[in-house]
């Protein structure tokens, strides 16, 4: 694997210096509502990574981060518009809120596993949703909440704030990667290891004296953290926060984003976002039925590349470089027992 | 500027019982008592749908997003229907049918190559479902529209005038639960639905055909589906976001009856549409809807196995 390592190290750093000079360049050749586009696309990619920390790594398919997207929007927008917090402070009260909430939802949804896991992620992010949508006097209902954004860093007279768009998105991508490091790092660390060992066979796991239970909860916590981050920052982005995008639907979104680019692999989540939100982007402006392509490919991926985009970059970089069989199936196993 | 996005799919109240907004200005026992009522015709009709996604579930092991959509297809087929030949009546042979083929079709193409891998068939499903509904608005409009009853009389019930309508969808809705329960213990073809089910392998080296028995299965899933689809269509709107309430409904209702139970998943879409019409008359449509959602998350962590186990044989 080293030579195609190394190739997709080089890819990797090209990539990643378009992404920085993404607010000097996108401008001069497009448009500057690309950088804004590149932005919601750095956000929702974390917000799919919280998914696949659950469900690549772990092996928990969680089909409500949305609840905690939600938490970390509303941290943000009660804490400015309600309560006159300064910057820091409010993007604190989202993480912590969004962290609270995926610790007390996952004390009881990480009890299950398989499908029972998928559906009461679902159910307790629909209550969460549903009671957002009445109680509008502290969320806004669908309306949502709006504020003025203070700024972030300020020093006697000169300030920084995201009024200036560059600065916008430089945040949004050192926090964004800060995020994807920190989940570099956990992967890497014996805490990492052992959640893949649950990942692989729960029963094991806990024969070798895992705290299986304990380590779903830290797990589910972690994600609840992405997932707060990736709201706080889309509410300061948008100066918003609203009930609607805690619908069981953005979470299920966030789901084919991380399958269709590859679960269990870091890219997987930024690759399966791009590719969706570009489609987006491009087709609908031209054709209002953009859904059906956005179908089309979650259903042609799973079908033809079960492994996601990168298990097929992967897969055909090892076959072209080192001529080594492809390797089939997905690309980890999933849990054969039913409970 | 960021803009602010229309989401893929917006969310909205969710749609109870039908037809329970003329209804305020009644005594509170009348009301009560009339919203238990359309919550258990409801709940009828429910228990159709919430079959179909239990046979599919069940037996293929697949948490089929899409199955909310199939509903909503056999509503616009039956609109569809009483445009083409301007027969009601009609679309109770036609909307099951193609909702059968299409089934049939959809499990070969989409769902049988991802069937083994529960991750992959829920992301199939979730395209499935935004075909489906792009199509429906591609082709039939994004503009709701209602079907008059096909039955216009109305009899006297608790100081209003009831649509009789209602009262025939509630017996169609329990011929087709008893009829497929029929099928199932009483056919060859059902006995060798179960027998898969029960275990495929050992189906399989007596000679049944088990790939046949999902297409089957599947099949028939869709079609009870768009039945409840024609049942439901005069009673509420036909819209290509139809799907979206209904899917939570129908899984609260295989969970609380428990995975597998059929007659659970029957009994508790009939035990939840009637709660839900009974907070109703006190209580928002909402706070109807999170009550059955907390009661859910409580069989979901008590009693996994569902309400009713031990009831049953």
């Amino acid at each position: 694997m080293t030579r195609s390592a190394a190739i997709e190290r080089v890819f990797l750093i090209l990539i990643a210096a378009v992404i920085v000079a993404v607010p000097w360049l996108i401008p001069a050749l497009f448009n500057p509502f690309w950088v804004s586009v590149i932005a919601e696309i750095l956000i929702w990619s974390l917000f799919a990574a919280s998914v696949n920390l659950l469900f690549g790594y772990v092996g928990l398919l969680s089909f409500g981060q949305a609840l905690y997207f939600g938490f970390g929007m509303y941290g943000v927008a009660i804490g400015i518009a309600d309560l006159g917090l300064p910057f820091w402070p409010a993007f604190a009260l989202g993480i912590v809120a969004a962290m609270t909430m995926a610790l007390v939802t996952g004390i009881f949804a990480v009890r299950l596993t398989w499908h029972y896991f998928a559906i009461i992620t679902v159910v307790f992010s629909l209550i969460f949703y549903f009671l957002a949508l009445t109680n509008k006097w502290l969320t806004g209902g669908d309306d949502g909440i709006n504020f003025t954004l203070p700024p972030t860093f300020q020093l006697g007279e000169s300030q920084l704030s995201f009024t200036d768009p560059t600065f916008q998105y430089l945040f949004i991508l050192a926090t964004v990667t800060l995020c994807f490091w920190l989940m570099h790092r956990l992967i890497g660390s014996p805490l990492g290891k052992a959640l893949l060992a649950i990942r692989d066979n729960d029963v094991r796991a806990s024969l070798i004296g895992l705290n299986v239970y304990r380590l779903r909860l830290i797990a589910f916590v972690l994600a609840g953290f992405l997932a707060g981050v990736a709201g706080a920052l889309f509410s300061f982005f948008g100066r918003y926060a609203s009930a609607s995008y805690m619908f069981y639907h953005v979470s299920g979104e966030a789901v084919v984003w991380t399958i269709v680019g590859g679960a269990g692999t870091l890219l997987g989540p930024i690759v399966g976002t791009s590719i969706f939100i570009f489609v987006r982007e491009v087709v609908s402006s031209q054709w209002e039925h953009h859904e059906l392509i956005v179908g089309l490919v979650a259903i042609l991926v799973v079908i033809f590349a079960p492994r996601g985009l990168v298990g097929l970059w992967r897969d055909w970089l090892a076959a072209l470089i080192e001529r080594a069989p492809r390797a089939k199936g997905p690309l980890h196993v999933e849990p054969t027992s039913k409970p | 500027m960021p803009q602010r996005r229309r989401l893929t799919l917006l969310p909205r109240e969710p749609t109870l019982a039908p037809g329970t907004a003329l209804l305020l200005r009644l005594p509170a026992m009348d009301k009560l008592l009339l919203l238990a009522m359309n919550g258990f015709i409801w709940g009828l009709i429910i228990a159709l749908i919430a079959l179909g996604l239990a046979i599919i579930f069940g037996l293929l092991d697949i948490i089929n997003l899409a199955h909310g959509d199939f509903f909503m297809v056999g509503t616009v087929l039956t609109w569809a229907t009483l445009q083409q030949t301007g027969d009601f009546w009609l679309a109770f042979l036609v909307a099951p049918l193609i909702g059968f083929c299409l089934g049939a079709i959809i499990q070969r193409i989409v769902i049988q190559p991802v069937r083994n891998v529960a991750a992959l068939s829920i992301v199939a499903t979730f395209g499935l479902s935004l075909i489906l509904q792009e199509s429906v608005r591609l082709t039939f409009g994004p503009t709701p529209r209602r079907i008059l009853p096909p039955i216009q009389a109305t009899f006297p019930l608790f100081g209003i005038d009831y649509e009789v309508y209602r009262l025939f969808a509630a017996a169609v809705a329990f011929a087709a639960l008893v009829g497929f329960f029929l099928f199932l213990h009483r056919t060859k073809l059902g006995t060798r639905m179960r027998a898969v089910r029960h275990d495929a392998d050992t189906a399989t080296a007596m000679g049944v055909p088990a790939q046949r028995v999902y297409v089957l299965t599947f099949a028939i899933g869709f079609a009870l589906a768009a039945l409840g689809g024609v049942v439901a269509a005069p009673i509420t709107t036909v819209d290509f976001h139809g799907g979206v309430d209904i899917l939570p409904f129908c899984f609260m209702a295989v969970i609380i009856g428990g995975l597998g139970n059929l007659l659970g998943t029957a009994a508790a879409a009939i035990l939840l549409a009637v709660l839900e019409g009974t907070i109703q008359s006190f209580a928002d449509p909402t706070a109807a809807r999170i009550a059955s959602l907390v009661l859910m998350s409580a069989v979901l962590l008590l009693r996994p196995q569902g309400l009713f186990k031990g009831l049953t044989r």
